[in-house]
This record gives C-alpha cells, sequence and structure tokens, in this order.
C-alpha cells in the first residue's frame, strides 16, 4: 500500500504505548541487566528507550523463538494424535531497527514458500512492527550494502523517524493502520516539510555509515561461479571456531532442528534454533555426513547467503548488514571479513 | 519472557550470558555484551546451555532403592534413611567418604567439605576430576607456592609470544583459543607443543610436535634452549629463584633443537608472553614435573608476575578452582590451605564449633576403593575417573551411597538414596573461573519436581549431623565462606558493585620460585613402536558437545549410536603400514593385555600415536590398565 504519513508529538508517544498495551503485548528496546540494551516485553511507556544501540539478541525471537512448541503428539489408544501448537497473541514489536524489520520480512518470505509452515505463520501475522530508523548508523552496521537500513521504504506496519520535537510515523500495513487507527487523536497527517526532513535525514544518515563495508556484488559474481578456491575455505576455516553464533544471531538464518519432551503420557515437539556450522547439522542416520569438513559447511553457508542462484530466488542476499555477526563471532570469520576474503580470493594476507 | 545473567557452567574460562524462560520453563541463552570474558561472544556448548537442565535426563523427586529398584518417597522420608544410615555406619566403625564436584557451586562444594570435616569427622572428602589436574596444581604450586593463574584470558590477546600446550585448544576452551587466535592476527608468535596438527597448531608460527607424554622432553628443550643461550632474565633467575644452578646443571645434557632454539628466543625476548597448559596425558608424577618445568619457563624468563605476562591453567571444569578454594580436597581446608595449618584449623574450628579430624584423608580413586558409604554432591566417578568399570565396581561394594544431582548419572544409578537437586538455571550461588572470577549463577526457573536447591538440602543433612548451619540464602553461605577462606573476603562486596561479580586477589609479585625441570621417561620400544593414549586434555574428548554426565546432550548420543564399539584414532601412514581402513578392526597389544577396537583415520595425528577418547576409554582399559599411556603393538585383527 502506498505510505500514509503521520506526525505524533513525542508527549503523546507515552499515551499511544498505552493504548497499545490495552490490546497487545507490547515488546521493546529496554535497559536490562549493567545497563545493556535487550529486547523485552514492557509494562509502562517509560521503559522503552529511544537512544540506543541495536540489541545483540536479534528481534527475530519473537517470530521464531529459540526453543518453541509446535506440535503435542497425543496418545488415544493404539493411535497417536498430532495437533499443531499455534501463538497467535497479539504482540508489538516497538522500537525495532530497520535491519531487523528485514530480518523479519526476509523470514516471513520464506516460511511463506510452499510448503508453508503454518506455526511460524500464525505468530507472524498477530505481530505489528514499529520501527525507529536510524538517523545515526550503528558503529557496526552496514544496512547500506544489503538495502536495508538506515531507512526503509516498505516491510514495517509502521515506521517511525526522530524530527526532533515529534516522530513522523509512516505506516506501511493495514495493521499499522490500526494501531494508529486506536489512538486517532494523537496523530496528524505529515505536511510536505516533515516529509522532506525525514527524506534530507535519511542522506544524511547514509553519508554517516562508520568502517564496515561490505561489497557483495564483486563476492556475488565469484561465488556464483564456482570461483573461489577450496584452499580459501579451508583457510578460513581455520579461523572459525564453530560456536554457530553467526547463524544464531542472523536475523535471516531460521534453520531449525527439532526435538521431543515428554510430559504427562503425552509429548511436545520443539522447534529449536539450529546452526550449519554444527558438525552434526547435516548427519545422516546412516552416519554419512556431507559436510563433515568445517570448510565444507562455511563455504555453504555463503553460498546460501550471498550467491546469485539464492539471490533470485530470495530476492536479496542472506544479510541484513546488523553487524551482529561481527559482535558475536568466536573468531575472525564474520560477514564482512568473508565476504571481503572471497572479493579478494585472500585470507589474512 | 524471563530473561536473568548467569555464569556458563561447563569450561573454566567463565562467560557469562542471560538464560532466557517463558512461562516457567527454559527457552534460551542470549549473548551479553556487558560481561567482562565472553563480552557477546559465545561457543557452541554457551550458546546451548540452556539445553542440559531442559532436555537432560533429571532426577525429580527422592528416591531410595528398594529389591534393587529406585523408588520415590518423601523428603522427610529419604532425609531420615540418610541420617539414620550413614550414623549406623559411622557408629559401626566404618568410614564415610564425601565428593563434591566442580560442577557444582562454590557454596554447595563448602557445605560438602563442612559436612565432611565437622559432621562426619573425616577428611575423606575429594572430587574425581580433580585426580585428574591434581598434579597440574601441585606443579604450579611446587615452583610458586600459589595454584592460581597470574593472568587474565585478555592478556593472552596482547601477548607477543604465547606458548601453548595444545590438547585441543579450540575444542576443550572456545574462549581461551578465541584470545590466542586474536594475538595471533596482531602478529604474536604462537608456538604450540602438541602431538596433532590442531586448530590451533595451524595457526601457530612453530609447531613442536611431540608423542603423547612427551611434552616435558619439548620443555627441556625450551630450557635447554633458554639457558644455553644465555636468554634467561639473570635478575629473576637468580634473585628470585632457587634451583637456578640445579637446574643448569639437568639440562646441560639436553640438547634443543633449531626451532626450540627459536621458541626459547621469542620467549625471552618478549615484553609480553604467556604460557597455556591443561593436564595432558602425561602419568600424574610426570604430569607435575612437567607442569613444574613449564612454570620454571615462565619464571626464568622473568615472565611470572610481570603485568600482562604469566600463566594460564587450562582447567576442564567450571569451577574445579572453587572445588579447591573451598576444600573439597583430602589435604587442603577452605582457602586450599593444608590441612595440618595450625591457624586454617583454629579459624575454622571456632567458625564450626567442630574439632577438625587430624589425620589426612584419602583422594577420590582411594576413598571410592575403601570407604563403606559415600555421599556425592553432583560427581560421577565412573564417567571421570580413567578407571569407569572399577569405579562402577568399587560402588557396587559399598554398602550406602546418597547422591545429590541434578541429573540421572552412572552414580544416581548405583545409589542407595538419590536426592534431586536444582541444576545451575535453578539455583543460586557462585562459580570459580580459572582467571579467579567468582561470579554468580541465578534462578530462572523453579527446579523441577521435587527437587530442591543443593546448598539447602547440604545445610539439612550438616544439621542432622549436628553442624550449624542455618543460612537463608546463598549469600550467607557466600558470607561464611568470606570468614573460612580469607581470600574470598572482598567478593560478597565485589559482587554487589560490579554486577557480573568479583576477582580474587592473586599475589604472584612476591615470594620464590623454586626451579626445575621436566622428567622425562621413554615409552616405545621396538616390540611395542606405537603409542596408546586417551585424549586426556578434556576428560569428556574433542568433541565440544559431548556430554560429561548428561548435562549437555547434542551429539553425544549419535556418536554412541554410530560407535557401539568405540575406536581409536591413528594417522594415515599408519593405517596403511597396517594395511587398513575406517572401521576395520585392530589388535592393541600392551604389557597388560591385548584389546580389539574399531580404527578412525585422523589425518592431522603425530605418526605412531593412537588416541581414544575419553567417553570410549572402556573399549581399551584391558591395555591400558591404570595407565593414560602406554606403548602397545598394533596389528590388523
Amino acid at each position: 500500500m502506498q505510505p500514509i504519513v503521520y506526525t505524533i508529538e513525542k508527549p503523546d508517544i507515552a499515551k499511544w504505548l498505552e493504548r497499545l498495551l490495552e490490546t497487545a503485548e507490547v515488546i521493546a528496546p529496554v535497559a536490562g541487566y549493567s545497563g545493556e540494551v535487550v529486547f523485552s516485553a514492557i509494562s509502562s511507556p517509560a521503559q522503552v528507550l529511544w537512544d540506543f544501540e541495536n540489541p545483540l539478541h536479534p528481534a527475530k525471537q519473537f517470530v521464531l523463538p529459540q526453543t518453541d512448541p509446535i506440535v503435542a503428539i497425543k496418545r488415544n489408544g493404539q493411535r497417536h494424535e498430532v495437533e499443531p501448537i499455534y501463538d497467535d497473541s497479539r504482540r508489538v514489536l516497538f522500537n525495532v531497527r530497520s535491519c531487523d524489520v528485514k530480518g523479519i520480512a526476509f523470514l516471513t518470505r520464506m516460511q511463506e514458500m510452499e510448503p508453508a509452515d503454518g506455526s511460524y505463520l500464525r505468530r507472524a501475522y498477530s505481530l505489528t512492527v514499529i520501527s525507529l530508523t536510524c538517523n545515526t548508523p550503528c558503529p557496526l552496521g552496514f544496512c547500506v550494502c544489503t538495502d536495508s537500513g538506515p531507512f526503509l521504504n516498505g516491510d514495517y506496519d509502521i515506521q517511525l523517524t526522530d524530527l526532533g520535537g515529534k516522530y513522523l510515523a509512516e505506516v506501511g500495513s493495514e495493521k499499522g493502520e490500526a494501531a494508529v487507527s486506536n489512538a486517532a487523536n494523537l496523530f496528524r497527517t505529515a505536511t510536505e516539510g516533515e516529509v522532506s526532513l525525514r527524506k534530507r535525514l535519511e542522506t544524511a544518515a547514509r553519508n554517516r555509515f562508520g568502517q564496515e563495508t561490505c561489497h557483495f556484488a564483486s563476492a556475488m559474481r565469484r561465488i556464483s561461479t564456482g570461483r573461489v578456491q577450496d584452499a580459501l575455505w579451508e583457510k578460513i576455516s581455520d579461523w572459525c571456531l564453530e560456536c554457530g553464533g553467526c547463524s544464531l544471531i542472523c536475523p535471516t538464518c531460521y534453520c531449525f532442528s527439532v526435538r521431543d519432551r515428554a510430559r504427562d503420557g503425552n509429548w511436545i515437539r520443539y522447534r529449536i534454533w539450529d546452526s550449519c556450522q554444527y558438525t552434526a547439522f547435516t548427519l545422516e542416520a546412516s552416519g554419512h555426513n556431507p559436510h563433515e569438513q568445517r570448510k565444507d559447511r562455511i563455504k555453504r553457508r555463503f553460498f546460501h547467503k550471498v550467491s546469485a542462484q539464492y539471490y533470485m530466488r530470495d530476492g536479496t542476499v542472506g544479510c541484513v548488514g546488523c553487524g551482529r555477526c561481527i559482535k558475536v563471532c568466536l573468531g575472525t570469520a564474520d560477514m564482512p571479513a568473508v565476504v571481503a576474503a572471497i572479493r579478494k580470493g585472500k585470507w589474512h594476507e | 519472557m524471563l530473561t536473568v545473567p548467569t555464569t556458563c557452567p561447563f569450561c573454566a574460562c567463565g562467560c557469562g550470558f542471560y538464560l532466557l524462560a517463558n512461562k516457567g520453563e527454559l527457552v534460551g541463552v542470549a549473548p551479553s555484551e556487558t560481561h567482562p570474558v565472553s563480552r557477546g561472544r559465545l561457543c557452541a556448548r554457551g550458546w546451548g546451555a540452556h539445553e542440559a537442565p531442559l532436555w537432560g535426563t533429571r532426577l525429580r523427586e527422592p528416591l531410595v532403592k528398594r529389591n534393587g529398584r529406585l523408588e520415590p518417597v518423601s523428603w522427610a522420608e529419604a532425609l531420615d534413611h540418610v541420617t539414620g544410615r550413614i550414623k549406623g555406619l559411622i557408629e559401626a566403625g566404618k568410614s564415610v567418604g564425601v565428593l563434591g564436584s566442580p560442577r557444582a557451586t562454590n557454596e554447595e562444594n563448602y557445605l560438602a567439605g563442612k559436612l565432611a570435616r565437622a559432621g562426619l569427622e573425616t577428611n575423606d572428602v575429594d572430587f574425581s576430576y580433580h585426580s585428574i589436574c591434581r598434579p597440574l596444581l601441585a606443579g604450579l604450586e611446587e615452583v610458586t607456592g600459589e595454584y592460581g593463574c597470574s593472568i587474565s584470558l585478555d592478556d593472552i590477546e596482547l601477548s607477543e609470544t604465547i606458548v601453548l600446550i595444545e590438547g585441543d585448544l579450540a575444542k576443550t576452551h572456545p574462549r581461551a583459543a578465541f584470545s590466542v587466535m586474536k594475538a595471533v592476527e596482531k602478529g604474536a608468535r604462537l608456538a604450540a607443543i602438541g602431538y596433532a596438527r590442531t586448530q590451533m597448531a595451524r595457526l601457530s608460527s612453530l609447531y613442536l610436535q611431540t608423542v603423547p607424554g612427551g611434552e616435558g622432553e619439548v620443555i627441556n628443550g625450551l630450557l635447554a634452549g633458554v639457558l644455553h643461550a644465555s636468554l634467561e632474565d639473570r635478575t629473576s633467575a637468580t634473585a628470585h629463584c632457587e634451583g637456578y644452578e640445579a637446574l643448569r646443571r639437568d639440562l646441560t645434557a639436553v640438547k634443543a633443537t633449531k626451532e626450540m632454539h627459536r621458541a626459547a628466543e621469542w620467549i625471552a625476548r618478549a615484553e609480553r608472553a604467556t604460557f597455556l597448559i591443561p593436564p595432558t596425558s602425561a602419568q600424574g608424577d610426570q604430569l607435575r614435573k612437567d607442569a613444574a618445568a613449564f612454570v620454571t619457563l615462565a619464571a626464568i624468563t622473568g615472565h611470572l608476575g610481570r603485568p600482562g605476562s604469566g600463566l594460564l591453567m587450562l582447567l576442564g571444569r567450571s569451577n574445579v578452582r572453587g572445588a579447591c578454594d573451598m576444600g573439597v580436597a583430602p589435604d587442603r581446608l577452605p582457602g586450599y590451605q593444608p590441612f595440618y595449618d595450625g591457624r586454617a584449623q583454629q579459624r575454622l574450628q571456632g567458625l564450626w564449633g567442630k574439632k577438625l579430624p587430624s589425620a589426612q584423608g584419602l583422594d577420590a580413586e582411594s576413598l571410592l576403593q575403601s570407604v563403606s558409604g559415600l555421599i556425592v554432591l553432583a560427581d560421577d566417578p565412573p564417567s571421570v575417573l580413567p578407571m569407569r568399570q572399577q569405579a562402577l565396581a568399587a560402588m557396587e561394594r559399598m554398602e550406602y551411597i546418597v547422591v545429590l544431582d541434578a541429573f540421572v548419572t552412572p552414580t544416581v544409578r548405583a545409589a542407595h538414596v538419590a536426592l534431586p537437586i536444582a541444576s545451575f538455571a535453578e539455583t543460586e550461588g557462585t562459580l570459580t573461573s580459572m582467571e579467579g572470577r567468582v561470579q554468580r549463577v541465578r534462578a530462572i526457573t523453579d527446579p523441577p519436581g521435587e527437587a530442591r536447591t543443593g546448598w539447602q538440602v547440604l545445610a539439612e543433612l550438616c544439621a542432622r549431623f549436628e553442624v550449624s548451619a542455618s543460612y537463608s540464602s546463598a549469600t550467607d553461605v557466600l558470607r561464611e565462606i568470606a570468614q573460612a577462606a580469607p581470600r574470598y573476603a572482598g567478593i560478597g562486596q565485589q559482587m554487589l558493585e560490579e554486577g557480573w561479580g568479583g576477582t580474587l586477589d592473586e599475589d604472584f609479585d612476591t615470594g620464590k620460585r623454586v626451579l626445575h625441570a621436566a622428567g622425562v621417561t621413554a615409552q616405545t620400544s621396538p616390540e611395542r613402536p606405537h603409542l596408546l593414549a586417551w585424549d586426556g586434555v578434556f576428560d569428556w574428548g574433542r568433541d565440544p558437545l559431548i556430554s560429561f554426565s548428561p548435562t549437555l546432550s547434542r551429539d553425544y548420543q549419535s556418536q554412541r549410536k554410530l560407535f557401539p564399539h568405540g575406536f581409536v584414532e591413528m594417522c594415515p601412514q599408519d593405517a596403511d603400514e597396517l594395511g587398513m581402513r575406517p572401521g576395520w578392526q585392530v589388535k592393541l597389544t600392551s604389557l597388560r593385555g591385548a584389546a580389539v577396537v574399531p580404527i578412525q583415520v585422523r589425518t592431522d595425528l603425530t605418526p605412531g600415536v593412537l588416541l581414544v577418547p575419553y567417553a570410549f576409554r572402556e573399549h581399551v582399559a584391558k591395555v591400558l590398565g591404570v595407565e593414560r599411556l602406554t606403548a602397545v603393538k598394533a596389528e590388523r585383527a
């Protein structure tokens, strides 16, 4: 839909949040333990942070939890009954950053592909995403390289931009419209001047990016045409400690494993986060493992993330430039470092 | 969603993260950027830390063995049973021992020690993993008079030279491996001493290849390299060290290779150098000597006590350090003071209101063979001690075993009474990392079923054995620890101020060093040219996700299923010489006996070395006997 653009005065934000809290669980970045920024359900508007660096644990946990019950298996005489478990409680994700918005949109696109994942989709469709643009990019972010920030043109339900004394609120969906109409008296239609201020802020933010860059295009050419030497993957693999952090933390990674848990004579099947970087990820029942060597698993990961084959299918690279993998990598094999290595054909030289 | 900051329960690096719970159930782990050790970077174990309490086989209610079966009973009944039977044994003049655990908190270990010494009046208290790391600690103590570490993981990153006795650091202590990696990235020189070209060996500037048990020889070579080229720090070596002349004498005949000379020069010339040592596969006394020689290398090159330079012992469990500090050792009181130390005894007698036992106790291995009754806190001798079968047999012979554990272990199955306690995710307490950080674990969910927190159960047991133990929280126990082990005195306050935890004061600047060379014994012979060793760097093997007891379960099951007969690893050259392929059976014969096991081929292993993963050690028990490594003849079966 064509975005409808409103503004809301800063003092009115609390009233709006209170309205939202009446009908939904509101999750926002808050100050957690020892001042760390974390996503958490709020009980009062005052908890919400407005000037913050993106939490390390990604917002994808609210559509794809690390441990998620998906199926109940019940015994009924000689038979077993299998019932899906859905979570469609209404949630609002407030003040998420553009990269996480893109990440959730990416995951939803993947899960909508046939066969569609009902468990994921019911939860995602019940979620309203209200984002806050980044007037100042975060130090390690490189979302300009992945078309996922600092400002977005879509994929959000509402996108807020700090204009000084007020916020610009771009509504991008019916869910977003509903969240505004819930407190219609607090919003007014934005003026042309306000919209052009937002554009100027976006340009300014784009010009303010930090050290991290990630030139996907040339890396994509090389990896898609098999021009990355095996020896390079082998070198990179010595600088990875197989923690799996890069994929667990990645807003666009959605691989999972399942595990059953007995409860009162019945079972619950859980979906749990898994990482393609773990040895047993592709271990087959026969004992054969097509990706037994770490270099093969790293190659596989970056092929999925960066190759033209997947770009054509997914419409984007599998990265939103949030920079989280740089912070969690227990090694030196984060996305920008590996993309640079693919591009240059060199690693630590 | 509930978010609670806590400390990783696995290796001794002491990383921290948040546990996440939803509706009273654990759901995940979130990294923390503010944690001073991990800063948001976790290994696979840390990322999966919630899985153990969630998916592990948990003890849910007190159990008492009747007609060979463990049956549920009430807490009152179970505790009465324990009190009655243990008192009966003591009255009958039979001995009762206590095992603590490096995966239990300081508070739990402290109370286990108090129960043993003040309640049961015995020094027969230890923990199984101690048998693996004791020689290492003893070696360090022999040279420095201390057993702690003198540097932090961050110091590694700033080193110019790193000397690593390599088991497989990347797998055993990923957080430490990360620091080494960062240092190497910045240009540090890494000298790795090991028997497999592991990831760290591949990143090293110099790989000093040896065989299991041969580490001492290389250390002596490095010492000789330093002394022969007069690279030692004369001031440190003569003014602060004893035994300098003897060391020179011992090493006159030792030849250093060209590589050793090079490494010696790097060590001596570095402004900052770090020395990393895990328990190797060397035998007890030799490991002690190797460790002492390794510390000597740091001492004579002036790297002990210099800020940013020094030594780190790579301990295999989260709270080895804490268990030692709490006096869970037959010859040590809280504060790791010798059990005969008059002042320590007086302090404890004042605190506990009981006279302490005067005879030295037995270590875990001997204790299992001699006591009639055993109280076990979260320890699992058959899984941890080298001799799995012997430990199981010993426990079968015992008249009475009580186990406090969160998980169903082989020890729980052998017990007469099993008391369910909280896992790290359900209890309050502290763990002491190898750096000497005392950090909190915090409860995020309730313990399952009837389970109670370990410190509460132990306090109740203490009370039943007429030992004062009225605590209203784990913090109360920590307060008492501060009185019993003076080094912990400031910790409570630091906890309040710093959030994640406090750091013990290490005193490495003063005191005499006593220098030692390593003792070296030849292992192989023409009749038995191969060397069979267990992969002893980490008692749960190289697999980062393998379980130690059922506390970390992903992958472990699949390994067991895939290799029901276990395996030994050998290099391709050895396999070719024997005309063998992966999966084929090899017959191994030592002086003690023979066994037939399948092989796996591993390209990075030193020729002549056969490695058996710790989890599969029972398959070669007949060949190894009580040894950790032995010379064998290998032939196709």
